[in-house]
């Protein structure tokens, strides 16, 4: 661990810790801002459901999704809080390493007197740090949200604390395998096009999980491993699919280290 | 031509990527659909639904025990994917020469500014279309299973029309800030910036009545999969529309490009 490599790569990322937070503020309150409305017209909506036989609407996935609840409404918001933290964490994820290649200051950097083990510590401990900034900002505007727009309606604070702790393993998932990507092959060109790749691909790939039928390919997304309508219906996560969330998250870092460690840094000529 | 060539080269790897999440999207949106084909007690739910829930749940009136309902439901995620693509493909395709150092280069080339943009914008553009011919190829294979009918291939040729406009208006947003942004990072950051707030401008203005407004600023509202299905074909506003952002960000890029202070 150097602190020097800590604090420099720390700073480089500040910029965009914040505006990543600012947008994240942006997005939760201008979706609960509309809230209080739409509850009315949903709940309105939820009287004429329950004529519907269970089964069916288990069918369509609309049992978990009472939009006019509290945390059925967050599981939405929460969502595209994810498509973003998702997209911020493979950011620094490719281009923790890489961005050091592709500005020509590789070489400059391992002749310093710190070995790669120290390197890649400091890098991950500043790209971890920056991320949970990101992650404060998002417990704090969820508890914020909530308190002013919920207007009087119930909340489950067990399941809305399991959705928020869900994040810090979700950010560490896109880091880590954005991370091994981009040690895996040979030059990283556009960090930016390979997260948001990464991103909404995962993203796509969960967007019909809420339909019934079983398919195996969802199961590489990490946004079907914290599907927040999952998490609200059972009060608790899929615990196989965390399991192996986390297995994916452990295997990408230590591959990542194991490549970083014997890894060809070209030289400036 | 040989900026032409060599860009599509450069490409190919990028355009292979995009085309399998693409294949896998429809991969495990037929595995889903497969459960619905030809359900009768789901028919009957979905007749008797309010259209409110429906349109709550994105469900838009299509009638997901049909093919051609399975893909109204998909285009929303094809529009994405073709968004995202086009819009990468348009800003990297400049701003990389400024990543790699190599921009100089290129432009003491006996080409004119203007001849490097056209080229690069020409290769983008044939990635663009290779994209949508991989989407629409895909989809017809993967639909035969379940004997589609003429209605169905004429509304997937409208959907695949309606993505290749998306893409164009975002490879042009793309070349604009790829032309236009006077640092390399900050032409990627921006476009997902406005990808981002283009898609949630299009989830927030379907959950209210007045924030309706707002499909006149996401280009992903311009083309309703529920409404491409019933008028059979685009809204004649939305193309002029489009057609505006295109022709207005393809000028700006032309123009900024080539007065601009190269960043080195």
């Amino acid at each position: 661990m150097s602190a020097t490599i800590y604090r420099h790569e720390f700073l480089a990322r500040l910029k965009s810790v914040i505006s990543w937070s600012i947008a994240l503020v942006a997005i939760i309150a201008v979706f609960f801002s509309i809230y209080p409305a739409f509850a009315d017209q949903a709940t309105l909506l939820n009287e004429t459901m329950t004529k519907f036989p269970p089964a069916l609407l288990a069918a369509f996935g609309l049992t978990g999704v009472d939009l006019s609840s509290v945390l059925g409404f967050y599981s939405f918001i929460f969502l595209f809080a994810q498509i973003c933290l998702a997209i911020q964490a493979g950011n620094y994820g490719f281009g923790l390493v890489s961005i050091e290649e592709t500005e020509l200051t590789a070489d400059f950097l391992v002749s310093k007197p710190v070995s790669r083990m120290q390197i890649m510590n400091s890098k991950l401990l500043a790209a971890f740090t920056s991320l949970t900034i990101t992650n404060l900002v998002v417990w704090l505007s969820s508890f914020a949200g909530i308190m002013l727009f919920r207007g009087g309606r119930p909340y489950d604070l067990h399941t809305l604390l399991l959705l928020l702790l869900s994040i810090v393993i979700f950010q560490l998932f896109f880091m880590s395998v954005g991370l091994v990507i981009s040690l895996l092959v040979r030059r990283v060109r556009s960090v930016t096009s390979l997260s948001l790749g990464l991103g909404f691909g995962m993203y796509v790939l969960s967007a019909f999980s809420g339909l019934e039928g079983a398919s195996t390919l969802e199961l590489i997304t990490a946004f079907k491993h914290f599907d927040p309508n999952y998490i609200i219906q059972h009060s608790a996560y899929d615990t196989p699919l965390v399991f192996l969330n986390v297995g994916i998250t452990l295997v990408s870092l230590v591959a990542s280290y194991w490549l970083y460690n014997r890894r060809d840094i070209p030289a400036v000529s | 031509m040989n900026i032409f060539l060599r860009e599509l080269k450069a490409n190919l790897k990028s355009l292979v990527i995009w085309s399998v999440i693409i294949i896998l999207l429809i991969l495990v949106g037929s595995s889903k659909f497969s459960a619905y084909y030809n359900n009768p007690d789901l028919l009957a739910i979905l007749k008797t639904m309010p259209a409110a829930v429906i349109d709550a749940m994105s469900l838009n009136a299509f009638n997901l025990t049909t093919i051609t309902g399975f893909y109204g439901l998909m285009f929303i995620y094809f529009g994405l994917m073709g968004a995202i693509a086009a819009a990468m493909w348009g800003s990297d395709i400049i701003s990389k020469e400024e990543r790699d150092k190599t921009v100089e280069f290129s432009l003491v080339l006996p080409v004119s500014r203007n001849e490097v943009i056209t080229a690069k914008a020409l290769a983008a553009l044939v990635n663009c279309v290779a994209f949508v011919l991989v989407t629409w190829a895909v989809s017809l294979v993967v639909a035969q299973p379940y004997s589609p009918d003429q209605g169905f291939y004429s509304y997937l040729a409208l959907e695949m029309q309606a993505m290749f406009i998306i893409e164009l208006i975002f490879l042009a947003v793309g070349l604009l800030l790829g032309c236009a942004m006077k640092q390399y990072k900050r032409s990627a950051s921006t476009a997902v910036a406005i990808i981002l707030a283009a898609y949630f401008m299009s989830i927030l203005s379907g959950l209210q009545k007045n924030l309706d407004f707002l499909k006149y600023f996401t280009p992903f509202k311009y083309f309703d999969a529920s409404a491409l299905l019933s008028n059979g074909k685009m809204g004649g506003i939305y193309l002029l529309l489009s057609g505006l952002i295109i022709l207005v960000c393809v000028v700006a890029a032309y123009f900024t490009y080539n007065r601009r202070d190269l960043y080195i």
